[in-house]
This record gives structure tokens, sequence and C-alpha cells, in this order.
């Protein structure tokens, strides 16, 4: 292992219901020489609180965070989970990211599998966010389905208040919303589906510096996830 | 090492590496797949905003080329829905000409109510002479007699299996030449499974993850070997598996 190691911040949302499979490292080679140097995961409510640390080695490849979570009396929250790794650069060949495996319990829907986003504190050039401002995109199907699609923001950095704003794109019309995020605090918005006919079409987010940002969908009948991904970074 | 013989080899062997824009497509009763066709990032780089034609070839999973499909972007924010055509094989490649492009596309997976949606990738395919695909047919034909293939490349990813929900391997040979793909299973203290893929040209295939993972609930470390270049994508079932809603994802 080399001597010159690589930070990682990332950060997901877990919902109590839902097993949750984190990819500390994504690829391994049989001889398991991968792996991280350090990692520190650590849980917030949607208030910012710190609920508490949950102890992973390093060595592990694959994290059970229900698991983990288990015993933080989280029930019926949404909590924001940081992992803080370093690294070094072998371990992840492409960009540094963490994946994960999540499924709500006893739901017929597929689980979906997914990038962990990189946020501010990681390597702003390797995740490609250099630039001051952070604009991130997002297309939809444009057409009518019973899912409830939103946006779930998390604001991981230790002193700076983040202001978000959200534009939702409805042909040829445009909804806005901002959304104010103090340290460590998340949120979940929704996205009206149509707006006055017209089908949501697409979203953007504008942030002073990378926010945690995840698209995601819920089944209208039991709110179970249906959609759970990253925004693109084009504008650098 | 590696990075150093790669390409010496294939200025050895003629191999062309063509830049291609492609994503995996999956279909089935009660499952709709449509491409989301788009230019919104050339609005950052791009002063014109004339319509653009954009076209997409639909590749079934013994690799023929079964459909194209035409379609304007009428500026740079538009966006054109492609439902792909079912077949029998229910799944394969769609290549996208991005000449004038410049974003990600995505493909959707619908059961009608909700949908979930993954992203393509801006590779290449590659275009062996004939002489090697001769030699690769004649070399890796030998080789599969014992189970075994040119390990030309390779990939690991983590694959799922549970009571009620799992992560089947969609393969995808990226090449002119017949591609062997050995996929090795392993999970901790325990034997590897193993099996060969043989994949066409341009051909696709579902691999389900109990004939790789065979325990009830386990988590499977893949490595993946191939005599050519080739991708895979990730596809969540829940506990109706193939015949319920399916989720698709792009790995590293």
């Amino acid at each position: 292992m080399s001597s010159e190691l690589s930070p990682l911040l990332s950060v997901t949302f877990h919902e109590q219901g839902c097993d949750h499979l984190i990819e500390l490292v994504h690829q391994r080679d049989e001889h398991a020489r991968r792996q991280l140097a350090s990692v520190d995961v650590a849980v917030y409510d949607a208030d910012g609180k710190m609920l508490g640390d949950i102890p992973v080695d390093p060595r592990d490849e694959v994290v059970d965070l229900a698991g983990r979570l288990a015993g933080h009396g989280l029930a019926g929250e949404r909590v924001m989970v940081v992992l803080d790794s370093r690294y070094d650069e072998r371990a992840f060949p492409y960009r540094p990211h963490h994946y994960a495996f999540v499924h709500p319990r006893r739901a017929a829907a597929a689980p979906l599998y997914y990038a962990v986003n990189a946020v501010l504190g990681g390597v702003p050039d390797r995740i490609g966010a250099t630039g001051i401002n952070n604009f991130e995109t997002y297309l939809f199907l444009r057409r009518h389905l019973a899912a409830r699609p939103g946006l779930a923001l998390g604001n991981p950095s230790r002193f700076a208040t983040a202001e978000a704003q959200v534009f939702a794109y409805y042909g040829a019309q445009r909804q806005t919303q901002k959304v104010v995020l103090e340290p460590k605090r998340h949120t979940e918005i929704g996205l009206p589906a149509t707006l006055e006919g017209e089908p949501l079409g697409r979203v953007e987010v504008k942030s002073l510096f990378k926010l945690a940002t995840y698209v995601l969908a819920r089944r209208a009948r039991s709110g179970e996830l249906v959609l759970f991904d990253h925004l693109f970074t084009y504008f650098k | 090492m590696l990075r150093v013989l790669r390409p010496l080899a294939r200025r050895l062997l003629a191999v062309e590496r063509t830049p291609t824009y492609y994503l995996p497509w999956l279909t089935g009763p009660g499952l709709e797949c449509v491409l989301i066709l788009n230019n919104i990032e050339s609005r950052f780089t791009t002063p014109t905003d004339d319509p653009i034609p954009v076209s997409a070839h639909q590749y079934d999973s013994d690799g023929t080329l079964v459909r194209r499909y035409d379609a304007t972007l009428a500026d740079r924010t538009d966006a054109a829905e492609v439902r792909v055509q079912p077949t029998q094989a229910g799944c394969g490649i769609v290549t996208v000409d991005v000449s004038r492009l410049k974003s990600d596309l995505y493909v959707t997976l619908s059961d009608g109510e909700a949908y979930q949606v993954t992203h393509g990738r801006g590779e290449f395919v590659e275009t062996y002479p004939l002489w090697v695909r001769a030699l690769v047919i004649l070399v890796g034909g030998a080789l599969a007699l014992v189970g075994r293939t040119i390990p030309a490349f390779t990939r690991y990813q983590y694959v799922y299996r549970q009571l009620d929900y799992r992560s089947h391997v969609l393969l995808m040979n990226l090449s002119n030449v017949t591609n062997r793909i050995r996929v090795s299973a392993r999970r901790a203290g325990t034997r590897s499974c193993r099996r060969l893929v043989t994949l066409p040209p341009m051909g696709t295939r579902l691999v389900d993850v109990r004939t790789l993972v065979d325990e009830a609930t386990a988590i499977g470390r893949l490595k993946l070997e191939a005599n050519a270049w080739f991708n895979l994508y990730l596809v969540g079932a829940g506990s109706a598996d193939l015949a319920g809603p399916l989720s698709i994802m792009h790995v590293k």
C-alpha cells in the first residue's frame, strides 16, 4: 500500500425498514489487497444532531448498514449517514465511490443498486466538482406514472449553512424551491409530478458546494422507495 | 505492466476501438423499456441550438441488429423518449450515435406504475480482424473444453442473493468476436462456482445469480474474465423475481 492516502467523504440516506448494504470498495481483487485505510461512519438525524458513530472495520468489504444501525433507536426515522474514508488510489481505479444496495423489506419492489454520493470534503477534482457553484441535473421520464418523485438533500459541511435552489421544469414552465440546510441537516422535498397538465421533465439543483443529493421516487400507494439515484454534475 | 502490454497487443493484433455510446435494454411481460435521449449537457458548452437528429440501434441478445430508431431533439433541453420494442429474448444492447450529442443518456424500466433508471456508457466497441477472430475461436474453443477462456480482460463485482430480492448480472459483449466470459463466484470460506458464458458478437446474457451463489442468502464476489472487451450491469429483482418489477444499474 502506498504511503499517500486520498480522502473520500460520502453521504447516503437510510430509512428504517430497508435492508441496506454498502460496498466500501467496489471492485475487489481475489487476493483481497484492495481495502480502505480507514473509515469513520457517523449518523445524523434530520435536525443535524449526531446520533452516533458506527464502528466499521476498513477491512470489511460490504457493510450491513441496517444491521449496524439497529441498536440506535431510530425507528421511523430517515437518517443521514456520512462515510469519511481514506484510501490508497488503487482501491478506486476510476472515480472513487462507494456503491450500495438497498431494498425495502417485505416489498415486492426491485432492490436498487446505486453509487453513493461523493460530496464536499472528498477530492474535488476526482469527484468532478471543482467549481465554486455546483450545478446538477436529472431528467425524468415524461409520462404520468403513479409514483411520487422527490429529492433528498443533505448538508455534510461542518460549519457552513447551505442554500440550494431546486428548479423543476414542466415543458416551458419552471417551478423553483429554495432549501436552506444548516450543517449536517437533511430533508426530502417533493416534486409535483405534473404542473398544469405538463409532466415533470427535468430537475436542477444549484448550490454553493456539493451537497448530498439523490433523486428518489416512491410508489404512490405504499410509499416504498422505487427510485434512488444520483444527479449529474455537468457544469464544472 | 498490463497498461503497457494491452495497447501493444492491440496494435499487434490490429484491433480497432470504435468510440460507441451503449446502453442495456430489458423487456418482458409488464416491463417496458424506454430510452431518454437528450443533449442536456451541451447547453453549457455549445452555442448553437439547432434541432439535432439522433439515431439508436437495437441489438438482440444474440447480437443481431433488430431495429433502428430515429428521433429529433428540438433543442438542447429537449429529450426524446424511445420505447424499445420487445423481442422474445428480452435483453440486449442499444448503441446511440452521439457524434452530435454531449450528455449522459438514460434507460428506464417501468412496470406501468413506477420506473427505475440508469445511464449508459460512452466507451468503445472492439473490432478484431478476421484472422484474429479465427484465432480466438480456435484457442478459445480449446480452452473452453476445460472451462477456461483467454483472460484478456478482468472485472470484479459483488452480487447479492437474498430470500426475497437479488441482483442478477447482465453481461454484454462489446466486440465483433465471440466472447467467452468465465464467471467465478466466491464467498468467504467456500469454493468457487464457475460458469463459462459464451456471447456472440454484440450479444448479451442475463445470468441468474442463483446459478452463481448457491446459498439462499449470501453476497458473492464475482471475478469475470473475458477474451474481448465486455461490460456488465446489475439487474435487481424483488420477490416475484424476473416476473416482477426490475431495476438496472451500471457498475464501475
